[in-house]
């Protein structure tokens, strides 16, 4: 089915020049360290964790409501350090998915309920189902449809994949529409 | 950890000394925090059945929901019931404890769900997206991980979060208003 | 529908006679036919680790059992192990004297393997720690080794007089007949005409054959503690755990050991009909770029339904549908009864319209598959499955034809609204932007017995110009076709009836 318009409250979401539409019902924590490409949608509730470590994203990413994105860690012999997380250009992630990746390629969707664990790395083309609970430091690689809790890989992905993935980010931006009054 | 300085009256929220607590951390109800705690922004912490004490050491991270919950079909309690949380625990982003009893170094991983009636011990690990819904005490050590929640004895104890602690208790004041402690600790001792 | 999570609302018919949203579909562009997963052929292009995304030439992969040898798997959980480092483990010192030792010796670092879902590490099964990051872990021996080694050389030597024999098989065809002539047919010509191998028996010594394995009805007793000792089902192996490793199939948890990590295949596509590739991927396994990429996406208009009011039976529902044209030609749509013939056709010079047939198909007559005769795999064609969709509804279907402009990257940016350039049926082109219209159809659902509580089904055929840039020798200028593709659209349950 087409995507249906999604209205939101002018007030409530604040639009960059670059065309980043972010709620002001969002937690982003350390915001000088959080880098929006353009074009991305942060909705309510959503928490993005800049304090901990550098978090940037490609254009058009879709970080849903309840979203949790937060750098992850690994321990040294010397101590703890965060390191960044990077996501890559057309991300889909849903609602109230956590994600501790290391790399969010390009051209990825997280599905709902998702746990992304610590220093996972996510290649381009790939797909997380709803509720998957990827293990940490998981390679997820190209083409591929993870589902499950520990998520396997259970089936190859169309070749056209990156095509879909950026008609449909696309399509959500184009009808995330201000409310009229 | 023994509480000497006289408590604030007004607030039954007492916060060690030495605790950092952000102030977007959701707090209600009777609540004790011991030093060297870590509240993240946007965890929330409900006391409604009764006070919650949460030890030394402990990470709560964002959407972590620690609740001390009325058992159901019961609307007020006459003895209020005691919740309280050992040392050195993690509790990871979108995790929900309601044990009554949690003791040290045990990690709730992201969107695990531990039901009141169940006590942790320590060194327990509940991986993510596992519920544990049914009355029992968790051995010490144990693992569940997995749809299935399968179980495992590790024979790795958890360490003690120490270095993600000391980094946390850096980094979150630069970036976050902080509660302010209002008692002070006398370390034991011995530790 | 396209969409990667959701239902197949719209299917489209193959030529091998599957249904298959269009993006698990490809177009050979040398048949001009739809292809799908069934039936095109399936090659191993290269194989790589998907946890270190090394890629190995196939000849050692065969070597390594197709697993890598530094990336392991948890034999407890089957997710990927992860290196750990770590200061060597302070034991408790036995005596003073060790304790001693251990604060003049620097502190070395050591290595092992932990998993970070189930937390079993190398530790556990008594693997000693290793003091170099990768490899060096010992290996497991397969207890049946010898014999399985031995079996594998017999069939070797099988496979390499096989083909000796084939190759005899090639030469003397012609003095065959002159054999035929003088001595008559023997026996082992007329196997050999009839197309069956040569008798066995010759082929075989039996020096080189192995002992066969011998069924024994013999087997060890049970211990004697089996029915008086207690279970204790943390200590014993999960069948999934001993299934995982069916060589050895440990019993107990501290026998299990890691189990190096399977590698994943790139794979390309090939038409069976005319061996051309529909889809072949960039050897490295990091790039999601294709070499030939002939997904059915790229070709053919796709259709995705709109909105579609709710259903009654003998009403009129009006049903909304997006048509994008992917290519970079313009293109003429129109929306033919199901019952119309599939056959392309093509408009010759003179202005005829005749049947494409694939002698005026342009492609070049010989295979293009590069590997030599004996190792290909030959294609096996099948004739196409009937299809058993039974279609739930009259579909009113617009007798004009649409035109949908090419695809154009840059439109995205254009504001200007260009939909004036075209003389639109309003009642049928609802909006039109760029390579997209939507159009407005009306479906009547029939009064279905057998089918209910079923979603309504419509189908009918797509037809559209399809421009052939192949360019050979005969024909100068792009070959332009008109191809057929059946649909099946699912639009919902019924809601009741009017």
């Amino acid at each position: 089915m087409e995507p249906q318009d999604i209205y939101y409250d002018k007030n409530e979401y604040v639009e960059t020049a670059s065309g980043n539409k972010v709620s002001r019902q969002t937690v982003l924590c350390g915001s000088q360290n959080i880098v929006l490409h353009g074009k991305v949608i942060v909705q309510s509730d959503a928490i993005i964790r800049g304090d901990l470590a550098n978090v940037r994203t490609g254009r058009y990413c879709i970080i849903s409501k309840n979203v949790v994105i937060r750098p992850p860690f690994k321990k040294f012999s010397k101590g703890v350090a965060f390191f960044p997380l990077q996501m890559g250009d057309h991300v889909f992630v849903g609602e109230r998915a956590v994600v501790n990746a290391a790399v969010v390629g390009s051209y990825v969707y997280i599905g709902k309920n998702a746990v992304i664990g610590r220093r996972c790395i996510l290649k381009d083309c790939c797909y997380i189902e709803d509720g998957a609970v990827v293990p940490p430091e998981t390679v997820v690689p190209s083409f591929t449809r993870f589902s499950g809790s520990p998520a396997t890989c259970t089936e190859d992905l169309p070749e056209c994949t990156q095509d879909l993935m950026m008609d449909f980010t696309k399509n959500y931006y184009q009808h995330f529409l201000p409310a009229k009054m | 950890m023994s509480i000497s300085a006289p408590v604030n009256r007004r607030s039954n929220l007492k916060i060690a000394a030495g605790a950092v607590v952000c102030e977007e951390s959701i707090l209600k109800g009777d609540i004790t925090i011991g030093a060297r705690t870590v509240i993240h922004p946007k965890a929330s912490i409900v006391a409604e059945a009764g006070p919650i004490i949460i030890g030394e050491g402990n990470i709560i991270e964002e959407m972590a929901t620690i609740v001390n919950r009325l058992p159901p079909n019961i609307v007020d309690s006459a003895t209020p019931a005691l919740q309280i949380i050992g040392n050195y625990n993690v509790f990871e982003a979108d995790c929900t404890c309601e044990a009554s009893k949690v003791g040290d170094n045990n990690i709730l991983e992201n969107k695990a769900f531990v039901t009141r009636d169940v006590e942790l011990t320590n060194g327990c690990v509940i991986g993510a997206a596992c519920s544990l819904i049914e009355p029992e005490i968790v051995p010490e050590n144990t693992i569940v991980f997995g749809s299935q929640c399968h179980r495992r004895e590790m024979n790795d104890k958890p360490y003690p979060q120490i270095g993600q602690l000391e980094y946390l208790m850096r980094v979150l004041p630069s970036y976050h208003h902080l509660r302010k402690a209002n008692i002070k600790v006398k370390s034991d001792p011995a530790t | 529908m396209a969409y990667l999570f959701q239902p197949d609302y719209v299917r489209y018919v193959c030529s091998c006679g599957s249904l298959k949203p269009i993006s698990k579909m490809y177009f050979c562009r040398h048949c001009l036919k739809i292809r799908c997963g069934y039936c095109v052929c399936h090659e191993a292009d290269s194989h790589y680790c998907p946890n270190c995304m090394e890629n190995l030439p196939s000849a050692e992969v065969r070597l390594k059992k197709n697993k890598c040898s530094n990336c392991f798997d948890c034999p407890c959980c089957f997710q990927t192990l992860c290196t750990r480092a770590g200061q060597a483990p302070l034991r408790p010192p036995a005596s003073s004297a060790d304790a001693k030792q251990d604060v003049k010796a620097t502190p070395k670092k050591v290595y092992y393997l932990s998993c970070s879902l189930c937390r079993w590490t190398s530790r556990d099964a008594g693997i000693p720690d290793q003091y170099v990051a990768t490899g060096g872990w010992p290996e497991q021996e397969n207890p049946n080794s010898t014999r399985i080694s031995t079996l594998i050389d017999f069939h070797k030597v099988l496979a390499s007089k096989e083909k000796q024999e084939q190759q005899r098989k090639k030469f003397p065809t012609k003095r065959t007949f002159l054999q035929y002539e003088k001595f008559g047919l023997t026996s082992a010509m007329v196997r050999k005409r009839a197309g069956k191998p040569l008798e066995p028996k010759s082929l075989i010594q039996h020096s080189d054959q192995p002992a066969p394995a011998v069924a024994n009805e013999e087997v060890d007793d049970l211990p004697a503690g089996i029915f008086t000792e207690a279970v204790d089902i943390t200590k014993i192996t999960t069948l999934e755990q001993r299934l995982q490793h069916p060589d050895v199939q440990a019993e107990k948890i501290n026998e299990l050991r890691p189990q190096h990590k399977q590698f994943l295949v790139k794979r390309s596509q090939r038409c069976r009909g005319c061996e051309h590739n529909v889809s072949k991927p960039e050897y490295s396994p990091q790039s999601i770029k294709f070499k030939i990429q002939l997904a059915a996406f790229y070709h053919v208009p796709e259709i995705r339904i709109v909105t579609c009011e709710p259903l009654r039976v003998g009403v009129a529902s009006e049903l909304l549908l997006k048509i994008c044209n992917p290519t970079q030609h313009q293109t003429q749509i129109s929306l033919l009864p199901l019952d119309t013939p599939t056959t392309p056709t093509t408009v010759t010079a003179s202005g005829e319209e005749q049947e494409l047939k694939r002698e005026n198909i342009q492609m070049g007559s010989e295979s293009p598959n590069l590997l030599p005769l004996a190792v290909r795999q030959i294609s096996v064609t099948e004739d196409p499955k009937p299809i058993t969709v039974v279609s739930g509804a009259e579909i009113a279907l617009p007798e004009c034809p649409l035109f949908l402009p090419p695809r154009d990257d840059a439109a995205e940016y254009d504001e200007t609204n260009d939909a004036s350039h075209f003389q639109d049926d309003k009642k049928v082109v609802v909006w039109r932007k760029g390579n997209k219209i939507v159009v407005r159809l009306h479906v009547t659902p029939f009064a279905n017995e057998q089918n209910k509580g079923e979603p309504v089904i419509v189908g009918f055929v797509l037809r559209h110009g399809y421009v052939n840039t192949l360019a050979t020798l005969e024909h100068k200028a792009p070959q332009k076709s008109e191809l057929n593709v059946q649909l099946f659209l699912t639009l919902g349950n019924l809601v009741g009836t009017a």
